[in-house]
Order: C-alpha cells, then sequence, then structure tokens
C-alpha cells in the first residue's frame, strides 16, 4: 500500500489534533487510539492499494471532527471507570471528569458530593461518638427565627440553648443512615453514568 | 384554509420524528449486543466489525461511535485486543470476546429473544389488521 504525501500530512494532523482532546487519559492509551485510528483511516481511504488524499478526506468525514471523537473516547473511557471502580473515590474521581465537561455531569457530581458528604459525616458522628460522649451527635437549636438542625462531630464547643436529639442511639442510626446513603449516592451515580452513556452511543441513521 | 393545511402537515412531521427518535433509541439499546454478536464467531478488528453490522443487521453506525465504545467494553473487561500485522502494511487492532463478554452475550441475547418473541404475540394483531 502506498500513500501519497499530502494524504500522510492530513492524518497526521487530523490524529494530532484528536491526541489534543485526549488529555487525561494515559499515554498509552492516547497512543493505542492515535495507532488504532490511523490503520482505520488507511484501511478505509485504500483504494487499488493506493491511499489517496480524497479517501483519506472521506475516511475523516465519517470519523467526525477529532474533538468529537476524543470527548466520546474522553467520556466513554471515564464512564467506564466509574463502573469498574464501584468505589466512592473512584466515582467522584469520574464524576469531577464528568462535570467539567457537561451540565448534567456538574449537576450529578453536586447531588453525589452533597450525598456523600452527608452519609460520611452521619458515619462520623457514629464513630466518634464514644470519644465525644457530650458534644457528638445531631443537635438542634434556635437561631433567631430559624431553627438549625447539625450533625456535629464533637469538635468545638456546642452553641448555647442547643439540644441533642438522638443522645446515644446516633451510633447505630449514624451507621445505618451513612451506610445506607453512600449506598444510595453510589447507585444514584452509576444509574446516572448508565443512562449519559446510553444517550451518547449515536448510530448513523 | 390554508392554515389547516399546514397544521395537519405539521402534526404528520411530528408523529414522523417521533417514529425516528423511538427507532433511533430502539437502535442505541441494540449497539452493544450487536457488537459482542458481531464477535462471537471469532476475533474481528474496527472496521470488520462496523461492516459486519451493516451486512448482518440493519444497524448502520457511526464510526466514530464504534471505537470509543470497544474502548470502553475492553475496559469493561468484556473485551480484549491484540495488534496484528497484516498484508496492508500497517498493524490492526483485532477484538476477541473474554469469557465474561461471553457470558453477558448469552445474557443479553437471553433477554432479547424473551423480550421480542413476547412482543411479537402482543404485535400479532397489528399484523393482520394490514
Amino acid at each position: 500500500m502506498t500513500t501519497a504525501g499530502n494524504a500522510q500530512q492530513r492524518i497526521d494532523d487530523y490524529l494530532n489534533r484528536l491526541r489534543g482532546g485526549l488529555r487525561g487519559l494515559r499515554p498509552e492509551e492516547i497512543r493505542e487510539i492515535a495507532e488504532e485510528l490511523r490503520s482505520h483511516i488507511l484501511d478505509k481511504a485504500a483504494t487499488d492499494g493506493e491511499v489517496t488524499a480524497a479517501g483519506v478526506d472521506a475516511a475523516l468525514a465519517a470519523l467526525g471532527t477529532p474533538e468529537e471523537l476524543a470527548s466520546q473516547y474522553v467520556t466513554d473511557a471515564m464512564l467506564a471507570r466509574a463502573e469498574v471502580s464501584r468505589s466512592p473515590v473512584g466515582i467522584l474521581k469520574s464524576l469531577f471528569r464528568w462535570g467539567s465537561l457537561s451540565v448534567a455531569g456538574f449537576f450529578v457530581l453536586l447531588v453525589s458530593v452533597i450525598g456523600y458528604g452527608t452519609g460520611i459525616s452521619f458515619f462520623l458522628v457514629a464513630l466518634l461518638k464514644p470519644f465525644h460522649p457530650d458534644t457528638a451527635g445531631l443537635w438542634i437549636w434556635r437561631n433567631g427565627g430559624d431553627i438549625t438542625y447539625s450533625v456535629r462531630l464533637g469538635f468545638g464547643p456546642v452553641p448555647a440553648g442547643a439540644r441533642e436529639l438522638l443522645g446515644w442511639t446516633i451510633v447505630p442510626i449514624g451507621f445505618s443512615v451513612g451506610f445506607g446513603l453512600v449506598m444510595l449516592t453510589t447507585h444514584f451515580a452509576l444509574w446516572c453514568v448508565r443512562q449519559y452513556r446510553r444517550s451518547r452511543a449515536l448510530p448513523r441513521g | 384554509m390554508q392554515y389547516k393545511i399546514l397544521t395537519v402537515k405539521a402534526n404528520e412531521l411530528r408523529e414522523l420524528e417521533s417514529a425516528d427518535k423511538w427507532e433511533v433509541q430502539l437502535r442505541k439499546g441494540c449497539l452493544e449486543l450487536a457488537i459482542l454478536a458481531a464477535l462471537w464467531g471469532g476475533k474481528l478488528y474496527g472496521l470488520e466489525i462496523l461492516r459486519r453490522l451493516e451486512s448482518d443487521s440493519d444497524l448502520i453506525v457511526s464510526e466514530g461511535t464504534v471505537y470509543p465504545l470497544l474502548s470502553r467494553l475492553k475496559a469493561l473487561g468484556l473485551v480484549r485486543s491484540e495488534w496484528v500485522e497484516s498484508d496492508a502494511g500497517h498493524p490492526r487492532k483485532y477484538y476477541a470476546l473474554t469469557p465474561a463478554g461471553k457470558k453477558r452475550a448469552l445474557e443479553m441475547a437471553g433477554i432479547w429473544t424473551r423480550f421480542s418473541s413476547s412482543m411479537d404475540q402482543l404485535l400479532a394483531p397489528l399484523g393482520k389488521g394490514k
């Protein structure tokens, strides 16, 4: 197979733009993606053993712009990592990437951060109650006309006039609610990820 | 009168668009199963998978969709890949099902068969009404 000089240049330009959009993936992943697409373009553009500039243009047009293609690779890789990891840290790392790409991702990230944050707070208060029996727990107090609820870990003084609501029952409740919220947030994040992935598969015609 | 004709045409157009959207959603849902099924017979490279999908099914898929999806299936451990030298003068990346991919393909095929046979029963009266 022979490749015309300007055809080769067009492929290199396309792949360079693609590599620019793939930042965030591992270097070996980027190299492999670029080489696979080079192989695809050469196969698609070859006519009677010769790769012409017109053939390359048609093959590149069928792939879409390098920026769109890179975005799809990055999003798919991020979603796959989230599905495989199943740990809050792994999921949040993927959601940060998704959140930087779209409004939907940012919304899911926000809800997940709140869900994990609240869950971990309940978990920690249950864990710290034996060490701070007088200050850790679920507290309620009046702040002017507003009633304020607060999950306190026990560091620092309790606000004046505050009353503890659950006492020692915060230990089993904190562990249960904390675990439940973390699980619920994980399921929510993975469900959103799967919905988003389905919506991004774009068949032609 | 002209207004009425325009309204009727707009409604017809909306119905067509709605049917198109439904078909696109249906195709999207099948894509993963279609790729796993295309690899059931043995290893293929990306362009061969695309051609298999086009020749053996109605799924005409954009090339920019299949390659990232293959990467994701690999990350999920459903397919593995290897580079093989070719007569064309450049290596090609071949994909093959892993044991997890085969299991997933069988599960999805089972769900598909049960679903389509129950839909066939439900749709049978519509065929008679043609």
